[in-house]
């Protein structure tokens, strides 16, 4: 399992010796800061909750996190390096370890540089940092999420392009599927399944500040499935 | 060391190798040699573990390549067919990230990227961006990395696509050098570097081998085909004047013909062409055996005795290339 550490340095080296880490970085923070500004209204209302904020978390993330996995695996295959990364003696699993970790931190740090905003708000008012602390965790767990599935998506696409218009349409259709189930009226067992899926629904407790261990275990889960999801899509290709 | 039994691969309901077996010892260095699509990538995919096959099984030092490709992985350096660089990287980090990527730490990873730098010869572009390399470069670069953990087993596919010929000489001496101590297999169209570098050849064809062994056994399997070729001339004008049968100075095809049937039976007479300079060039098919028993000689002595000039003799012995083509396109099995 050591492997993921190579592949985790070439990879973070790599988003961090172009301009995509930055530009992600960059485009994050000005949307997310802009969204406050001018959508969310936050001076306007006057009081110090950023819980509509960063209940649109998951929304950007939709569009942000494929723009960086998309290349992941997609861009290996194109380049042939896939076939040095895979007779590397590493197991799968470690690669596609390394890759998530790399994209996760970056991500990560795109979020984490938001820090601020709520800090420059606190002028204006009090915040609970523990609430504070529940809301960052809830974005890093939607992100670590969305980055597994978008690297999955990456694996199977054939290229870029595909890989990110199908990351993003199985993010939105992941976050806004309670919405969807609302919308159309849909009770019972059916609207529990799309309550139960969807990324949104599961953050909104971690919006208030609220920390439910099914969500947690959700995050968690969605994050390692995709994980091995993924691997075992290289893997089969050997017998393919 | 490395044992092939049976090997069957199929993409897509196509086969690509159909029961191929062979083996190599350790210290071998092994030429797969085929036309395109005759399944010497997909073998070379299945020896790294890259691919399972889909029937029989491949066993490197005894370890099955589907059971654990791990341990495999280990031990093979591996040049695919197209480089697999990373084109926003240096051949230095590049370098350093496959170093990474075999556990090499410290010391032991300066030492051995300065050795595959110094072997591939990597020096004056080795800060440079990968993509502003050329062909030649990102193939050494690739083999720089395929020989950077110092593996027991190589395996090149088509090491020297794309480089020019004194980048071909210098690769194939590297290999000459490598095949000393480890095993290697290399797959390519070009027949001399078979020649120049391969202890053993796998002849394939459609997925099946269509004969193995060295070199000269695979010639030998296929005997009957040795030739005699030689270029004629009257004797110059003037110097001929004391010989019995005086021939002329400029013989015509028809003068040739009639000499050539006082030659001594050695085979059949394939062509007479004539050349510049009223010269002529024969080949003559020789008979199973006589190519042991110099016809070189009896082709000498003949000329001589025609009042003949012999400007040139060249024996021809079924050449790799010829018994390729004649494995190949004749769809001939041995």
């Amino acid at each position: 399992m050591k492997g993921f550490l190579p592949v985790f340095r070439r990879e973070f080296r790599s988003a961090f010796g172009s301009p995509i880490a930055y530009v992600l970085i960059v485009v994050f923070l000005v949307f997310t800061s802009a969204w406050l500004y001018f959508v969310a209204g936050f001076y306007a209302v006057g009081f110090a909750d950023l819980s509509s904020w960063f209940g649109m978390m998951p929304v950007v993330l939709a569009f942000v996190v494929p723009a960086l996995t998309m290349r992941s695996w997609a861009e290996e295959a194109r380049l042939g390096t896939g076939e040095l990364l895979l007779t590397l003696p590493f197991a799968e699993f470690a690669l596609v370890l390394g890759k998530f970790l790399a994209a996760f931190a970056i991500v990560a740090i795109a979020v984490l540089l938001t820090i601020p905003v709520p800090f420059m708000a606190s002028l204006l008012g009090s915040f609970d940092a523990g609430v504070l602390a529940g809301q960052y965790l809830g974005v890093l767990l939607v992100a670590a999420a969305a980055t597994a599935i978008g690297q999955w998506v990456s694996s199977k696409a054939r290229n870029q392009v595909s890989a990110f218009l199908g990351s993003t349409l199985l993010l939105l259709i992941l976050v806004l599927v309670d919405r969807l189930a609302s919308y159309l009226g849909t009770t019972g067992t059916l609207a529990d399944l799309f309550n139960w899926l969807s990324l949104a629904r599961h953050f909104a407790g971690f919006g208030r500040g609220v920390l439910d261990s099914r969500d947690l275990a959700y995050y968690l889960a969605a994050t390692f499935f995709f994980l091995y999801l993924t691997s075992w899509t290289l893997g089969r290709r050997k017998w393919s | 060391m490395i044992e092939a039994k049976e090997l069957r691969k199929s993409y897509n309901r196509v086969e690509a190798v159909k029961g191929v077996s062979f083996s190599v010892e350790r210290g071998q260095v092994v030429g797969l040699l085929g036309p395109n699509g005759a399944g010497k990538t997909t073998i070379m995919k299945i020896l790294t573990g890259y691919h399972f096959p889909s029937e029989g099984s491949a066993l490197i030092d005894g370890i099955d390549v589907t059971e654990d490709p791990v341990a495999i992985k280990r031990k093979i350096g591996y040049l695919p067919e197209s480089a697999p660089l990373y084109p926003d990287q240096s051949p230095a980090e590049y370098l350093d990230f496959v170093a990474d990527a075999r556990g090499l730490d410290g010391s032991e990873r300066k030492a051995a990227i300065d050795r595959a730098v110094a072997a591939c010869s990597l020096g004056p572009v080795i800060n440079k961006q990968v993509e502003e390399l050329s062909k030649g470069y990102r193939q050494r670069l690739g083999l720089a990395q395929a020989i950077l953990h110092d593996p027991d087993i190589l395996i090149l596919d088509e090491p020297t696509t794309g480089l020019d010929p004194n980048q071909i000489l210098e690769i194939r001496s590297l290999i000459r050098e490598l095949g000393k101590e480890k095993t290697v297999i290399l797959s390519t169209h070009i027949l001399q570097e078979v020649e120049a570098v391969c202890s053993k050849v796998l002849i394939l064809n459609e997925g099946r081998i269509a004969a193995q062994g060295t070199a000269e056994e695979i010639g030998e399997a296929l005997k009957g085909e040795s030739r005699v070729a030689f270029r004629l001339r009257g004797r110059a004008r003037g110097t001929g004047a004391g010989a019995e049968r005086a021939a002329k100075a400029e013989p015509t095809t028809a003068d040739i013909e009639a000499a050539l049937g006082r030659l001594p039976s050695m085979g059949a007479l394939r062509s007479i062409k004539a050349a510049h300079g009223s010269a002529f060039d024969v080949e003559i098919a020789l008979q199973p055996g006589i190519a042991e028993s110099d016809p070189g000689a009896l082709v000498f002595d003949w000329a001589v005795s025609e009042g003949l000039v012999l400007l040139e003799l060249v024996p021809h012995k079924l050449s790799l290339e010829e018994i390729f083509v004649k494995l190949t396109t004749e769809g001939g099995r041995e």
